[in-house]
């Protein structure tokens, strides 16, 4: 026997042999890993088929092309029973998928933390869009003012039982003296002094921030939080003031809620205002009276006090050189504090300042 | 102020509900924010009058006492010591009835003796304080037996809590209220009479001067035959001279004796009228000042005359430290700037503030000095402040009473206590008025009205609220009238005053709601205040809670947290612990995190903008910079299960988000020897510098682990704080990004592991890279650090994917492979690093 009849004796068995033994071969395999092993066993650059068209340049060259033909169907036969077997694992393995044992719904989700803003920045916010919906600047002013912008320039006259109500703190000198020109500011109606003393009317301003009284128990914090607004132009009346304040509570509380203003003072304003609006909490207009004398919020009044305000008085336009006989203002203050424990019910006004978050999250 | 429905109701001649007065008074501003009931639930208890009362065998202290209710005798115990003779009128609480407190009457046995009932004290039908036995009624107040308590008593009132506000004290009188009270509803108010007492003292010259003042009105003209003559008491004077030594602080000072006065118990329907609005009656001298002083809102001072020393009163400023105890029982002492009343030895009263102990009303008093005076509010309220004394008499005369109701005071007051108390009244006070405050005279143009309150407002109007208040109305210059004020409103100084009250008197409700035309401005809300919104909003939605700090801190927080102690300090803080302004954010929210802890929060996530204080040498106000900061602390928390504790990298991550998110600026954080001095709160090995472009915005770190240890924390805290204003400016310094064309050529990419030594920044790793891979090079990502086996020790292995793109024609491999083989070289060169590719 010639060598090359050897060699297409072993090239013909080499074809018989795989072809008899692919099917098997993938058939046994246990997975992907497995299958794809087997296959690189049979046509991968190290495989049976490979070694066997190694033998090619030794077989007589009258079979050669027959033979190469025979090796390449071959080839293509294994790499489609290959790809079928492929095919139905992945099959397999999804029917599993959807058909074994689900994820446990119960664990928790993979979120970003719950962050927050407090309700203070919240409520502000809120009470900020409104406002600036009505045509209203924002600017802010010093924590830290001279008592005269606090006081004396707002209409507080010195010795005057008025500033009983706003018991201010003093700031220390470096001497150690307290130094009785300087105050954390008592209220943000500061706004009204610095706006006016660098910008010509008209505008129309208000001022978030934080203010600091001497007080504390359940219903006064030394700190706290208000917004303070006021418009000067010419011609503006209390009937404006009351457009404005009017829209400002119901675009924040609902359209459905009544106010009513009263009279009141504030030694910067006059005429001074109180603004009241309904309970929201027992919704008094609705006219249910068992429930409004039960309300504890309003106390059966079926008011609720929200906000002071009135006609700027003409001692602030003179101290600010503002001309009092050309301009009308109005301007309003309230405590965002109080706005915020009403709106969630809180009883303490400590607890907005503790920071604790099992207090902050509720909310 | 607490005023009574009854008496209001005597006063303005209104008879509405509690209910409508205190809406009506609301309304005009004098809010009403509580209503009290008084003498109600007295059902069964009726008026009784003693028939006899005999002892109780064996029982010392009670009798059986006989009463007729009107119906027939009952027969009740009492352990009273005060059981009138027959004949004399008691209260009885029938079985049935319920007394205040819920006890509940009904018969039983007492000593083995059936009780009927029960006589009641002042005390047990809680319309009184009298605690010296049973309710015993004389005279006027007696009514007849079987009348209930409360019509005989008179005892049903409501009570008003009135929030006044400061610039009305004319409503701290019942008067004054139920002046406004007849305006709201539309009646007319006339100022009752004073009365006059029916005994005077006989023999007293007459000058017919200015400083006489007439005990009885000259329009009074009582019948001759209801005045008696009393001859003065010896060596007692009828008229005290005055001397004011300073007339600025004290412009006007009465005084009237009334000798021969029986110091004794009030009768009950003056008790009652002081028990309501919550003051003890004491005895009717001293409550005749008291009902006064809640009649007229004028407080009055009754002296007892033979405790005066000298011949005069003398109204001057204390010496400094001069002393006199006060009624309360304080020594005081006393500064150069208090008004005090003296006599001729020394201080008697506080002017307006206080009496002194010892001429204090007593028992053995038989001979009154009345005190009618006007003193400076602005006196009067800083001798109250610096006493620590606020008093129903400092509190009227600091808000301003009115300088002319002196007369009418004085008046009330000797009527009264004459009747009351059997004195007799010197004719004539004197009334010392150096000072006289003239009526003031306001200009105003009706049309003016109108135009303030946006509302057409007729003449009419205008003149029927101005001349309901007790103003009057004369034409003024040109068209406008001049108005003079009452002289009890010394609030009503300008036209902007009267305004107000005829939009008051009017209603506020009857003015129209209406939106003024508002003209942009163009300015909207301020940059810093817009920053501070976008920087909250984006921390909250990347997980941080929000926390709120009080600005004060005390000076040993700021010491523990190594912040700066270069504080604003309060000069009155409310206790040491907010005593200074804080200068970081640091120790407010590292006493937040320490509160979390101690609740076993696990992680705490916190963030705050707010403002910290530095004083600034030369200036009177200190800066006040916005920051925002960042605290971290506690276990890093990934699905469920924990992986290690919130470091350095969680902060980054925080503050990078947070910024980007707000500002689309990612900052850089780089390490910075200055933060030894700049930061010595922070970790020396685990800290950084945040910038952006360049620019120091602010720091983070870990917080150093000794000052954890100062506040007892429990876990490593990550802190970030950032300067609003320089972020704003590296924001706007970096401007807007720009938009460039979309790669339309593929990217191929290279790992390359660095191995370098721990010292070496992966940030001038990829500088290095970066400058290396030349103009293909687009992108050098860092995805792997690893130490440990093949790694030396001291070094690190870092492994970036370096991808090149050539923009304008797809790479080829040789391309490539040439860029890149100039980046190992490069490595290895400029980083003396290991290159393992």
């Amino acid at each position: 026997m010639s060598e090359a009849d050897d060699a297409v004796r072993q090239f013909e068995e080499g074809l018989e042999r795989l072809s008899a033994s692919h099917a098997g071969a993938f058939a046994d395999a246990a997975g992907e890993q497995a299958l794809r092993e087997a296959n690189a066993r049979l046509v991968g650059g190290q495989g049976e088929l490979t070694k066997l068209l190694k033998l090619m340049p030794k077989l007589p060259k009258d079979r050669r092309r027959e033979l190469g033909q025979r090796a390449n169907a071959l080839k293509q036969e294994i790499q489609a029973a290959f790809d079928a077997k492929l095919d139905q694992m992945a099959r397999a393995e999804r029917e599993a998928e959807l058909t074994g044992p689900a994820l446990d719904p119960t664990l928790p989700g993979r979120h970003v933390r719950r962050g927050r803003l407090h309700p203070l920045t919240r409520t502000k916010h809120e009470v900020m869009d409104v406002l600036v919906a009505l045509g209203f600047d924002v600017d802010d002013a010093p924590e830290i003012d001279f008592a005269s912008t606090n006081f004396d320039k707002l209409g507080f006259p010195p010795d005057h039982p008025a500033t009983d109500m706003q018991d201010s703190f003093f700031v220390q000198r470096p001497d150690g003296e307290a130094d009785l020109d300087v105050v954390l500011r008592t209220h943000t109606t500061t706004i009204q002094v610095h706006q006016m003393e660098k910008r010509e009317p008209p505008m129309a301003v208000i001022c978030p921030g934080a203010v600091y009284r001497r007080d504390d128990d359940a219903t006064h914090s030394p700190m706290f939080a208000q917004i303070d607004g006021f418009a000067v132009d010419e011609g503006l009346t209390l009937a404006n003031l009351k457009g404005v304040l009017t829209a400002f509570v119901r675009r924040l509380f609902g359209e459905e809620v009544p106010v009513r203003f009263r009279p009141s003072y504030f030694p910067f304003v006059e005429p001074g205002a109180e603004l009241d609006m309904g309970c929201v909490f027992c919704r008094a207009w609705e006219g249910d009276r068992e429930r409004t004398r039960a309300c504890r919020v309003c106390k059966g009044t079926g008011w609720m006090e929200i906000l002071g305000c009135g006609m700027i008085h003409p001692v602030v336009f003179e101290a600010v050189g503002v001309d009092p006989t050309r301009y009308t203002g109005f301007a309003f203050g309230m405590g965002i504090d109080r706005i915020a424990m009403l709106r969630h019910g809180v009883s303490n006004i400590r607890s907005l300042y503790e920071n604790d978050a099992r207090f902050l999250a509720q909310l | 102020m607490l005023a009574s429905h009854r008496w209001l109701k005597e006063l303005s001649g209104v008879d509405a509900s509690p209910d409508e007065v205190a809406e009506r008074l609301t309304q005009l501003g004098l809010e009403v924010e509580d209503v009290h009931a008084h003498g109600t639930g007295l059902e069964h208890v009726v008026v009784a009058e003693v028939r006899a009362a005999e002892p109780v065998p064996d029982k010392d202290k009670l009798r059986l006492v006989t009463v007729f209710d009107g119906q027939g005798e009952r027969k009740v115990i009492c352990g009273a010591p005060n059981v009138p003779e027959p004949g004399g009128r008691v209260v009885l609480a029938e079985p049935g009835a319920v007394l205040p407190g819920g006890f509940e009457i009904a018969e039983r046995k007492v000593g083995g003796v059936l009780s009927s009932g029960m006589l009641c004290s002042e005390t047990e039908l809680a319309i009184g304080a009298g605690s010296e036995g049973i309710l015993v009624l004389s005279g006027g107040d007696a009514g007849a037996p079987g009348q209930p308590v409360a019509e005989a008593l008179a005892l049903e009132d409501h009570v008003f809590e009135i929030g006044l506000t400061p610039n009305r004290p004319d409503c701290l009188g019942h008067a004054g209220l139920a002046r406004e009270l007849a305006l709201a509803f539309g009646a007319p108010f006339r100022m009752p009479s004073p009365g006059f007492p029916t005994r005077l003292l006989s023999g007293v010259e007459r000058t017919e001067g200015p400083e006489e003042l007439p005990v009885i009105d000259a329009d009074e003209r009582p019948a001759a035959d209801t005045l008696t003559l009393v001859d003065p008491r010896p060596d007692v004077p009828s008229v005290i001279p005055i001397r004011i030594a300073d007339p600025e602080r004290c412009p006007r000072y009465a005084g009237g004796v009334i000798q021969g006065v029986k110091v004794r118990r009030s009768p009950f329907w003056l008790r009652y009228r002081l028990h309501v609005l919550g003051v003890r009656a004491i005895d009717a001298v001293v409550d005749v000042t008291n009902l006064v002083l809640f009649e007229l809102g004028h407080p009055i001072h009754a002296f007892d005359l033979a405790k005066v020393r000298g011949p005069e009163i003398i109204v001057r400023l204390a010496e400094q430290g001069e002393r006199m105890a006060t009624l309360d029982g304080e020594a005081r002492a006393f500064t150069a700037d208090d008004l005090m009343i003296c006599d001729a030895e020394g201080p008697v009263a506080v002017a307006g503030v206080m009496g002194g102990a010892d001429s204090e009303i007593g028992e053995e008093t038989r001979d009154v000095l009345i005190e009618v005076a006007y003193f400076d509010p602005r006196s009067v309220r800083r001798t109250s402040r610096r006493l620590g004394l606020h008093t129903d008499s400092s509190h009227r005369f600091e808000r301003g009473v009115d300088p002319h109701g002196v007369p009418w005071a004085m008046r009330r007051a000797v009527s009264l206590i004459c009747a009351l108390a059997d004195g007799a009244a010197s004719p004539v006070a004197r009334d010392v008025y150096p000072a006289p405050i003239p009526e003031r005279q306001i200009p105003l143009a009706p049309a003016h009205v109108g135009r303030l309150l946006g509302d057409e407002v007729s003449e009419a109007e205008c003149r029927r609220a101005l001349e309901g208040i007790g103003c009057a109305i004369s034409p003024g210059e040109e068209t406008g009238w001049r108005v003079t004020a009452p002289t009890w409103r010394p609030d009503l100084r300008r036209p902007e005053d009267l305004v107000e009250e005829v939009g008051r008197v009017r209603g506020y409700d009857a003015v129209p709601t209406e939106l003024p035309r508002v003209l942009p401005s163009g300015r909207g809300i301020a940059p810093r205040l817009r920053a501070t919104r976008r920087l909250r909003e984006a921390a909250a939605d990347l997980g941080l809670l929000e926390a709120v700090n009080f600005s004060f801190v005390s000076r040993a927080e700021l010491e523990r947290a190594r912040v700066s102690t270069d504080a604003v300090a309060l000069a009155n803080p409310l206790s040491e612990e907010r005593a200074v302004m804080r200068t970081s954010l640091l120790p407010g929210l590292l006493a937040d995190v320490a509160r979390a802890r101690r609740h076993q929060a696990g992680a705490v996530r916190l963030f705050e903008v707010a403002r910290t204080y530095h004083p600034v040498p030369g200036e009177a106000l200190p800066r006040e910079p916005l920051e925002l900061a960042i605290a971290l602390a506690g276990p890093r928390v990934e699905h469920v299960g924990r992986t290690g504790e919130l470091d350095f990298y969680d902060g980054k991550g925080a503050l990078v988000s947070v910024l980007e998110a707000a500002f689309g600026a990612a900052p850089e954080t780089v390490a910075d020897d200055a933060l030894d001095e700049a930061a010595p709160y922070l970790h020396p090995r685990r800290r950084a510098r945040v910038r952006i472009g360049g620019r120091d915005v602010g720091v983070l770190g870990e917080v150093h682990p000794d000052v954890g240890d100062e506040l007892d924390l429990d876990a490593r805290v990550v802190y970030g704080a950032v300067d609003v204003e320089a972020l704003l400016e590296a924001v706007r310094a970096r401007g807007v990004p720009q938009a460039s064309p979309l790669p339309r050529f593929p990217a191929v990419g290279r790992d390359l592991a660095v191995v370098v030594d721990e010292a070496t920044e992966a940030g001038a790793v990829a500088s290095v890279l970066r400058e290396a891979g030349g103009a293909l090079l687009e992108e050098v990502e860092l995805f792997d650090v690893y130490r440990g086996q093949g790694v030396p020790d001291g070094h690190k292995s870092l492994a970036y994917r370096i991808v090149y793109r050539d923009p304008d024609a797809t790479l080829t491999d040789k391309r490539v492979e040439k860029a890149h083989r100039g980046v190992v070289k490069t490595a290895r060169e400029r980083l003396g690093a290991t290159v393992r590719e």
